[in-house]
């Protein structure tokens, strides 16, 4: 794919995503003007792209789908139902032929039939009897060719009559490029230039154009190619155009209507090279008689003077009606209509691949700047370390402007799920209102991308096991229409994101009968309420007695979980049984950069997220004593498990006699890591691990430090799961011994 | 060298029509919105043509014109509409805007490059 | 801009002929040839023409026709000869036009 088609097929996504939103709304009954305005300029935006990466399959299906929308926007099709679910459908299809332009490929049988089945059902709307598969565009009748027969001119060129419109030169147009452009085309025999129309002076507007030409023409272009120079000056200008030896009467009867006496244009003609004398005298006798026939006709009152002849060019002005303007309804709206322009007209269009090495740039000066601000502490000179300072808290700026244009609000995504919701909704019989709140929190756009496919899960999982059929949901006693909340806020450098039902809710017990037939937990294991709804999310587990196709197609949660982690982030479950479920992920704001908290074990140095640090500690040698075997301390009357880095990765050295533990806190569950050094905060950019330290439990990527050294980030989430059920084991162990 | 204005809401268009014209030797000069181009030339960009689409969100391309119009230093500048939009009444509206003429996308780099030729001063 | 005894006055164009100036050398041309009985229009200076700047051309010719007064074109800067040939209109103006090496010394 070229980098046209590239953005044709960027562009045209986006478009059919605002297109399909607004229809949602037009299906809500909010189908205002400006609604149907934005479906018409999305679907006519990507016929015109489509035409310029000629890609004709989409042209001439969104051809078709333009014309119903004009049709809309003119009131002359009202918005019903039915329509709103065919142009629905048009949107999807549009996606699929987008789809194929992304894929390279041209649409298959399939495709193709799904085009022509649409575009009958469209043309069902226009009135329009069905055309047959193949013909798309309408074309132009071509414009006849002067009929030929009889009383040809006898002359071997072309003649050119011209008349320029009043306002030619007020509309930045200007006669001599086009006499210019007809010379690049052929070879001009003669010019006459008309200054016949020029006014007096005290009449003459200097910026309106008076003249006419009379061009004698050779060229060997044919008469469309000629005319096409013509084409848009046609409306205000008298154009003729002879080909060589036309029919002389025609061409008689044509001069007679131009502004100029007849006689002398007849002069002029002959000296062109246009008529021969012979010629003009015909054509002399027949105006003679055509005027004694008028002046017979009329009596004595009317005189056909030249004068009186009207100007076709004047005409053809006068006829373009300017549509009448559109009168905006109310001041508010006009206000709101203004305030969107401005900030449309504020937006510029970046690539992210841009974006990104930015990015990646300012994490290589973050961690130069980190380099830098180390030197200067060693070399003790003030004036530097002041001076290094300053310019660390700069490039401390510039990472958070670098980020936050990569930030995006979360809003869009929700909204692309109105129409899951719909049709999915409708598919299973349920009446379901999506509400959504919290849609201006940003994150990261690599996240964001990233997060659609588990959404997609949950939000089906809602919808399918989660909200009831209307009729069980009265009979308990709730309203018929079942409720999906998207909610999303930021919480301490995360953000979360609620998915939030009024269904069912979660069946605890059925859980743990399916999770022991399962094997997934042991008969005798008994669980809080969150180990239980966390069971969920275990490979395997599937609640729904029936599997529907909608979220029962062998991918569990599991899959959602397990794509969250990923990227850092969490997920968890809420429920009351008959009142409905919350899902909340919590996921990091950015992948890319993170302040972190610097640890030393023995010679190594890691790095600790700092937003998930708690505190930090001395483990004293009494903490060191009543933990034992057992690692876990009294944090405050609180039972803290924790981990010595040391043993999690295999450190030879046996370390010095002090050590610390950083109290670390991962979705309300705190562990202890247990480090010797504490080396303090340190902003640092995730690198991708190499494939070596990627099997490593509890290690999320690496980073270089100020000394060229390099770290480990730690993965807390993983570590605090490991901790949490190693703690689970020993309590299950401890159990079994009671 | 001559400048070209090109005014569109589609990148598509921007990116290709661009590179047609820059291949042609024509500067050129872009902007994704009618507000865009309109301070542009507020702010002193005077090119040889305006290339504009019709129908932008924000201001569209009637009124877009209508504003050009009416900048003393832009009132005769040639404008051209290139635009799927092939109704009459539009094409007349446009006119009485002051456009000097009207494409109909697609253009062939032909077809586009004689127009351009023909309204260029 | 200068004018002799017999009533030849000499009006030097110091800008473009344009659209964009029309109007105002509209009037300047014609209070130019009210006041005089000649007029020598000279055009080395006019580094742009169009055909807006062509018809005042027209008109101030025809004008002084009207009022039996003379009109001459001088020192025709290359714009102006161009356009004048486009229009196959040098005949029609009647005056001498200036050979290359006049041209390029009026040329700034």
């Amino acid at each position: 794919m070229d980098a046209i088609q590239q953005a044709f097929v960027v562009e045209s996504q986006e478009l059919l995503q605002q297109m399909e939103d607004n229809l949602l709304q037009m299906e809500e009954g909010q189908g205002d003007p400006d609604t149907i305005n934005a479906i018409f300029r999305a679907v006519h935006t990507i016929k015109g792209s489509a035409g310029v990466i000629e890609c004709t399959f989409v042209v001439g299906f969104a051809h078709v789908l333009e014309n119903v929308l004009d049709k809309m926007r003119a009131g002359e099709i009202q918005p019903s139902t039915g329509l709103v679910e065919l142009l629905l459908a048009c949107t999807d299809h549009l996606r699929t032929l987008v789809g194929c332009v992304e894929g390279e490929a041209t649409p298959d049988e399939e495709t193709a039939k799904a085009s022509h089945d649409l575009r009958q059902k469209l043309q069902g709307f226009l009135g329009v009897p069905p055309v047959t598969a193949g013909k798309t565009m309408p074309t132009e009748a071509e414009s006849e060719v002067q009929a030929s027969g009889g009383g040809m001119m006898e002359t071997d060129n072309w003649h050119i009559s011209l008349r320029f419109g009043r306002d030619v030169l007020r509309k930045g147009m200007d006669p001599a490029s086009f006499i210019r452009y007809l010379m690049e085309l052929g070879e001009i025999i003669n010019l006459t230039t008309l200054p016949d129309a020029l006014p007096d002076a005290s009449e003459m507007d200097p910026e309106s154009c008076y003249l006419g030409f009379e061009i004698s023409y050779k060229s060997d272009a044919d008469k469309a190619r000629i005319e096409s120079v013509f084409d848009f000056v046609r409306d205000d200008c008298i154009v003729h155009i002879w080909p060589p030896h036309s029919r002389l009467a025609d061409f008689i009867a044509a001069i007679e209507q131009l502004p100029e006496d007849t006689m002398r244009l007849g002069e002029i003609l002959v000296k062109c090279g246009a008529l021969t004398p012979k010629e003009l005298e015909l054509a002399l006798s027949a105006q003679l008689a055509a005027s004694a026939s008028v002046l017979e006709a009329s009596g004595n009152e009317a005189q056909a003077s030249p004068a009186a002849h009207p100007r076709l060019g004047e005409v053809l002005v006068n006829q373009g009606a300017v549509a009448p303007e559109v009168v905006e309804a109310a001041a508010v709206k006009q206000v709101k209509v203004a305030e969107k322009k401005s900030l449309e007209a504020r937006l510029i269009r970046v690539q992210a691949e841009k974006l990104d090495q930015l990015i990646d740039l300012v994490g290589e000066l973050v961690i130069a700047g980190a380099s830098a601000n180390l030197l200067a502490q060693r070399s003790g000179e003030e004036a530097l370390v002041e001076a290094t300072s300053v310019m660390s808290r700069l490039v401390e700026e510039i990472r958070n402007s670098a980020l936050q244009l990569r930030m995006v609000q979360i809003g869009e995504t929700f909204q692309r799920f109105q129409r899951v919701v719909r049709d999915t909704s409708k598919e299973l019989g349920k009446e379901i209102d999506l509400v959504i709140s919290g849609g201006e929190a940003e994150l990261d756009k690599s996240v964001v991308e990233k997060i659609g496919d588990p959404l997609m899960h949950l939000v089906r999982n809602a919808i399918d096991h989660g909200i009831e059929l209307p009729e069980v949901r009265v009979a308990s006693g709730k309203p018929p229409r079942g409720t999906l909340k998207f909610n999303a806020y930021h919480e301490s450098n995360s953000i979360v994101i609620e998915i939030i039902d009024d269904g069912a809710g979660l069946n605890k017990e059925k859980i743990i009968r399916k999770a022991r037939e399962r094997g997934i937990i042991s008969e005798s294991q008994t669980l809080g309420d969150s180990e239980i709804y966390a069971l969920i999310f275990e490979p395997g587990f599937s609640t729904a007695e029936k599997v529907t196709n909608l979220s029962g197609r062998g991918v569990g949660l599991d899959v959602v979980k397990r794509n969250i982690t990923a990227l850092r982030g969490n997920v968890e479950v809420e429920s009351q049984l008959g009142q409905g479920s919350t899902f909340r992920i919590r996921l990091p704001l950015t992948l890319a950069i993170i302040d972190g908290f610097l640890v030393g074990v023995g010679k190594s140095t890691y790095v600790i997220p700092l937003d998930s640090v708690v505190e930090c500690l001395e483990l004293t040698a009494e903490d060191r004593a009543i933990a034992g075997r057992n690692n876990y301390i009294n944090l405050r009357g609180e039972v803290l498990p924790f981990l010595r880095l040391r043993d999690q990765f295999e450190i030879a050295d046996p370390g010095g006699k002090r050590e610390n533990i950083v109290v670390v806190e991962y979705a309300g569950q705190k562990v202890g890591l247990v480090v010797d050094e504490l080396r303090g905060e340190f902003q640092t950019v995730i690198k991708p691990l190499s494939s070596i330290f990627r099997n490593i439990k509890g290690i999320g990527g690496s980073t270089i430090l100020g000394t060229g050294e390099v770290a480990l980030i730690l993965d807390v989430q993983s570590l605090v799961t490991f901790v949490s059920s190693q703690q689970f084991r020993r309590d299950k162990t401890e159990l079994v011994r009671v | 060298m001559k400048t070209i204005m090109l005014v569109d809401d589609s990148a598509t268009i921007l990116l290709s029509m661009s590179t047609i014209l820059t291949k042609a030797g024509f500067a050129v000069e872009k902007a994704s919105s009618a507000e865009e181009g309109l301070a542009r030339f507020q702010s002193g960009l005077k090119p040889d043509l305006l290339i504009t689409d019709l129908n932008m969100p924000g201001m569209n391309g009637i009124e877009f014109i209508k504003e050009v119009r009416k900048l003393p230093t832009h009132r005769f500048m040639p404008i051209l509409f290139l635009t799927t939009e092939s109704q009459q009444s539009k094409r007349d509206e446009a006119k009485a805007a002051g456009a000097s003429g009207w494409l109909v996308k697609p253009v062939s780099a032909d077809q586009l490059l004689g127009t351009i030729k023909l309204v260029m001063k | 801009m200068a004018k002799n005894d017999a009533g030849v006055r000499r009006l030097v164009i110091e800008e473009d002929m344009t659209i964009y100036t029309a109007k105002a050398q509209k009037e300047l041309l014609l209070n130019a040839l009210g006041d005089s009985e000649e007029l020598d229009l000279d055009l080395s200076q006019v580094g742009e023409m169009d055909t807006a700047g062509f018809q005042l051309l027209l008109l101030i010719k025809r004008e002084a026709g009207k009022a039996g007064k003379k009109v001459c074109l001088s020192a025709h800067s290359k714009a102006v000869t161009e356009m004048l040939d486009l229009y196959n209109m040098a005949a029609f103006f009647g005056d001498p036009m200036v050979i290359p090496a006049e041209k390029h010394t009026s040329r700034r």
